[in-house]
């Protein structure tokens, strides 16, 4: 068994069994806009997860709920195994039909509000569609499939998506390093606005609404420290430049 | 030790120890890349613009596509835009930090600089409305080049005005190639999908016509450098080759990251 | 080759095994695959210059010589064919046997309305019936259902005998649950198209002939909405350093484990090259996209086959699923 170089190389390489997670993985690319994007789902897939998901307020998101889902859409109970993930799948038809759904739920007509305006309302909007799906009852047998160690990528990868989604359809069009710090503050923002929610007993979720009001606030408050000591910082390098250029430096 | 030294070139007639310094080096690469690329600009295969295929479609407006583009497509634009962005806002630091030591010592290259750096705010601009319009995310690196390109620009900008230019010459040598080689993809892609009677788009046809304005500004640039003396820079192997090479390490990891 | 004393007795039992004469004793021993080859004259063994070849481990035969080939191996292994499988996987076969079963989740939950009526499974390649018992088991047990039945479907009568006598003493019998069938898997027709809710092959595709007309026939007995489930061996494992190990063990030691244990060399050099020549992972799911059924974990915009498999132990073994679309 000689480590040859090709065999060093494969060895470096990523295996074969892993290669389908990773290409899988970058899920953010070239949007075209001569094209509708294509279906997250295919055709049978789509049909058993969105009968299933009409049992899921009677039967929480459990296999049972794809089986009779199966058995509604046609398919046989044995069908079930085009899911591999199970329950977890209902959970993530959930999402990504939500999150594409998004910006047919809400629209925002002239340049009146601004882009944080915006993002609040979006936020606000997507989860009261868990609440009109009749979900919100379920929501913490979802949360707890979605804490699962093999579950854990894709849910972190759908937060993502509708941090995105969010930002985007707000008319953000940031591309320096604030694209990222604004996508992850909004995504923990999102899901402990969604933890809470599932624990909102008030009318119209208003308590829901005043605890993402006061998470935005800290958020700007921290960022507006944050830029305010940059900034400082900036100053002051260039304070002591010019200063030294003008003592005849040559820098 | 003279049979270590290639034969390419005619040898000045230096003394054995002196043959092996640094100077004697330089003399003979500069002499030796005189003689072969008289007017050197790019060095990829079949690289110059003058050569490029000019399909049909590139002038005509396009119908909407019926065919999307497919996934390595799209993946590929992901990266080459990404990298665009960053070359860009790499080279609008450079400008930015270069200036100020340079148009101190030479006050008469304050014009160049100015039009340079206006046109590389101007592609700095169209990429990051690329970017923004077609959901691409920047790369990760951006405070890491941010503060690179600063730092090189305002070193060769303090080392002079001729390493300065040779800074200039190095980075636009490496985003010409870079360039010319996404613009040569692209082509090919649509030479391909008039071949198959496919419609190119309007979205992909000014996508092309953009990247080839930039690239052929960016190598206005490279001559605006060359002219300026950057060839005279004294340590000039060296600073390219240290350039060049940082540059194709930041593309490449722009493109992963 | 010829057989050790001890077991001679035991293979005179079974009717089809070849057989050598030693001309000192006159005694009967049984011959291994290669040997009974090379005794029948050499001229009907050369495929005709005409006919269509395929692979048997690593040599070449006819495509019509492969399944009596194929036949022979099994017939000599079949009474043995368990401790085999321990011996040769570490006893890890009966934990992926398990996974496949359970992942698979086959019987009907009853619910307080209907009637169920019961899954009818067919286990391909499955004479011992390990997969068929647990399918049941898990049918019975977890799913409480008692109506999924289960025909169990061996090309050779051997391997399936060795299924009846498994079968002979559980309750699945009298409740009439199972049944057994010798059928080639290339062409099931005594069953019905259609009829079938769960199509099983566990260790036995990697030895059909023609694997697409497998597949394809499979496609047509099984209901819409009913799944095709393969569990086999595959051919290099993900990470290259283990996979080397795991080659010379292959190659090495299992072939030496079938000569001591059952003086049998050369079958289990075949099941081992048989391995190796089976397509990988990525293929085998082509396969059995194009004969027609639906991945599951494949998305609408991938071109190429990226999902429908899950490796086992480091890729040892793999599952492969499909469903027939509606």
């Amino acid at each position: 068994m000689s480590l040859t170089p090709m065999a060093l190389r494969s060895v470096l390489r990523t295996p074969t069994g892993l290669r389908p997670l990773l290409l899988q993985a970058p899920r953010a690319l070239y949007h075209s806009y001569e094209h509708a994007q294509p279906p997250p789902y295919r055709e049978a897939e789509s049909a058993i997860l969105s009968s299933a998901f009409t049992y899921v307020p009677t039967h929480g998101f459990t296999q049972e709920a794809l089986t009779l889902g199966a058995k509604d859409a046609g398919y046989l109970d044995i069908s079930t195994n085009l899911f591999p993930k199970g329950a977890f799948e209902l959970v993530k038809y959930h999402l990504t039909t939500q999150r594409l759904g998004l910006k047919d739920r809400i629209q925002f007509p002239d340049g009146q509000m601004g882009v944080g305006r915006k993002v609040r309302s979006l936020v606000l909007e997507r989860l009261r569609a868990n609440a009109d799906t009749g979900v919100i009852n379920r929501w913490q047998e979802a949360l707890a499939l979605m804490s699962l160690a093999e579950n854990i990528p894709a849910s972190l990868r759908e937060l993502s998506a509708l941090s995105d989604e969010i930002w985007f359809l707000s008319g953000d069009i940031s591309v320096d390093t604030s694209w990222y710090t604004k996508r992850a503050s909004l995504s923990a923002i999102y899901a402990a606005t969604e933890v809470y929610q599932t624990t909102d007993k008030s009318t119209d979720f208003k308590d829901t609404e005043q605890f993402l009001d006061r998470r935005l606030e800290e958020l700007r408050v921290m960022g507006g420290a944050v830029g305010n000591t940059l900034e400082w910082v900036g100053f002051q390098g260039g304070a002591l430049v010019n200063l030294l250029r003008s003592k005849g430096v040559r820098i | 030790m003279a049979f270590l030294l290639p034969r390419t070139t005619a040898l000045p007639s230096l003394p054995l120890k002196a043959r092996l310094t640094p100077l004697a080096f330089q003399l003979q690469t500069r002499t030796r890349n005189a003689n072969s690329n008289a007017h050197r600009t790019l060095i990829s295969s079949a690289a110059s613009p003058a050569t490029e295929p000019e399909p049909e479609s590139l002038h005509t407006p396009q119908p909407t596509r019926r065919q999307p583009l497919s996934a390595a497509q799209k993946l590929y634009l992901d990266k080459a835009l990404r990298v665009n962005q960053a070359g860009e806002l790499a080279a609008t630091l450079i400008y930015t930090a270069q200036t100020p030591p340079l148009t101190k010592a030479h006050p008469h290259l304050r014009p160049l600089m100015q039009h340079m750096y206006d046109q590389e705010a101007g592609h700095f601009k169209t990429f990051n409305a690329l970017l923004a319009k077609h959901r691409i995310r920047p790369t990760a690196m951006y405070p890491l080049w941010q503060a690179a390109a600063t730092v090189l620009g305002w070193t060769t900008g303090a080392m002079g005005r001729e390493a300065a230019m040779a800074c200039t010459e190095a980075v636009e040598t490496e985003i010409g190639e870079h360039y010319n080689g996404q613009v040569r993809e692209l082509l090919a892609w649509m030479a391909d999908m008039e071949r198959k009677g496919e419609e190119v788009g309007e979205e992909l046809r000014l996508l092309v016509g953009e990247m080839r304005r930039i690239r052929d500004e960016e190598l206005e640039h490279l001559d605006h450098a060359v002219q300026n003396d950057a060839k005279a820079a004294n340590p000039y192997e060296l600073l390219t080759g240290v350039i060049r090479t940082g540059c194709r390490g930041a593309i490449w990891v722009s493109e992963k990251v | 080759m010829t057989s050790l004393a001890p077991r001679a007795a035991k293979r005179l039992r079974l009717s089809n095994t070849p057989r050598s004469v030693c001309t000192d004793c006159r005694r009967t021993f049984a011959s291994s695959v290669r040997a009974q080859q090379q005794q029948q004259p050499a001229s009907s063994q050369h495929a005709r210059q005409d006919e269509k070849t395929t692979h048997f481990g690593f040599d070449t035969v006819a495509e019509n010589l492969k399944a009596s080939r194929v036949a022979a191996v099994f017939s000599s292994v079949a009474s043995n064919y368990d401790t085999m499988n321990d011996l040769m996987s570490l006893g890890i076969h009966r934990l992926w046997k398990d996974h496949f079963v359970r992942s698979l989740n086959p019987g009907i939950r009853p619910t307080t309305s209907a009637q169920p009526q019961g899954q009818r499974i067919l286990d391909i390649a499955g004479g011992t019936g390990d997969i068929a018992f647990r399918m049941l088991d898990h049918a019975t047990n977890i799913n409480r259902d008692t109506q999924t039945s289960v025909i169990v479907s061996d090309i050779n009568p051997e391997m399936l005998g060795e299924g009846r006598k498994r079968f002979s003493t559980s309750p699945y019998q009298a409740a009439g649950r199972v049944s057994f069938m010798e059928a080639n898997a290339e062409q099931l027709d005594q069953v019905e198209s259609n009829s079938i809710d769960l199509y099983t092959v566990a260790f036995g595709i990697r030895n059909f002939t023609h694997k697409q007309k497998a597949l394809e026939e499979a496609f047509r007995v099984l209901k819409p909405g009913g799944v095709f489930a393969c569990l086999e061996f595959a051919p290099n494992l993900n990470n290259p350093v283990m996979n080397a190990v795991y080659k010379r063990w292959s190659f090495g030691a299992i072939p030496l484990i079938g000569q001591i244990v059952a003086a049998d060399r050369d079958s289990y050099q075949y099941l081992v090259e048989s391995i190796e020549k089976f397509p990988s992972q990525q293929e085998f799911a082509g396969m059995i996209r194009d004969a027609g059924f639906l991945l599951p974990g494949q998305r609408p915009e991938d071109e190429v086959v990226k999902a429908g498999w899950e490796d086992l132990t480091m890729g040892i073994a793999a599952i492969h699923k499909g469903v027939k679309p509606a």
